[in-house]
């Protein structure tokens, strides 16, 4: 009887614990906290859509670069600048030896 | 505006509700979560993380039972899982919990000699409660702490009223049991 006493006892101290009285603004802090945190998550959607357009980007670019034809023919031509041949009159002259 | 409504308000997005229901509930959880743990700090550590357990998933909540019934379940499940996740810090507080509260009771009636002797006599009931099996602490936490009757005890923890009965007859005889060992 003395032991369920003192359980009781025991019971009605921890019951007479006041919990803070800030508890509720904290709690209501952290579910507000929490609720931003939702809002900054980018839904999955945007972020396949985001990929997706930037595959598009790319597979276009190479395609169009690819779709280029010059318009320049593509014969062999030469181009001889005189000034860099070495002049065969330089050869032939003796009074240069 | 009745509790339904309440909880329909809090689904659509308004915190303001949300803070009018955990204002009904807090002191309730916060009770529950002291008999579970002993400790205020962690009390209401227990208190806040219910609370956002609640507002995640009231959209779930389909009024088969009551909401504070509901409400009591989360409440014991978060409190077990928080107990199985703290088992060895909690040996070490509770020694240290003697100390701090035989200094520090403002009751000028008793001598320090006295104050120690319910110190320790509180910590050997503490470690009794939380020797007892999970069942078993959860229904006398509901009976005792909150004075819950046997039907929505029963009903918390989805069992008969006939189990919930033995649970706490049992619960009596391993507190006795282990209170009165010399």
């Amino acid at each position: 009887m003395r032991t369920e006493n003192f359980i009781d006892d025991f019971i009605r101290d921890e019951k007479q614990t006041e919990p803070n009285p800030f508890l509720t603004t904290r709690i209501m802090a952290e579910v507000e906290k929490m609720q931003q945190t939702e809002i900054k998550i980018v839904p999955w959607w945007q972020i396949v859509v985001f990929v997706a357009s930037i595959v598009a980007v790319v597979f276009l670019g190479i395609t169009l670069g690819n779709s280029y034809i010059n318009p320049i023919s593509q014969e062999i031509t030469m181009n001889i600048n005189d000034n860099e041949i070495e002049n065969f009159g330089y050869y032939s002259l003796n009074s240069h030896e | 505006m009745t509790e339904e409504q309440l909880i329909q308000e809090i689904v659509s997005g308004n915190t303001l509700a949300f803070k009018t229901l955990m204002e009904k509930y807090q002191e309730r959880v916060f009770h529950v979560a002291m008999g579970f743990v002993h400790l205020k700090e962690d009390a209401e550590d227990l208190t806040q993380e219910v609370f956002i357990k609640v507002y995640q998933s009231l959209s779930t909540f389909n009024h088969d039972s009551e909401f504070s019934t509901w409400l009591y379940r989360i409440t014991i499940n978060t409190c077990i899982n928080f107990v199985n996740r703290n088992r060895k810090k909690r040996v070490l507080q509770s020694i240290e919990d003697v100390w701090q509260s035989a200094f520090n009771q403002y009751d000028k009636e008793k001598t320090p000699l006295e104050k120690l002797i319910t110190s320790e006599r509180n910590l050997l009931i503490k470690k009794a409660i939380d020797s007892l099996s999970e069942k078993q602490r959860s229904a006398f936490i509901l009976s005792k702490y909150e004075e819950l009757p046997q039907k929505e005890i029963a009903a918390i923890m989805n069992t008969t009223e006939g189990a919930v009965e033995q649970l706490l007859q049992r619960a009596k005889n391993n507190l006795q049991k282990k209170l009165n060992r010399p």
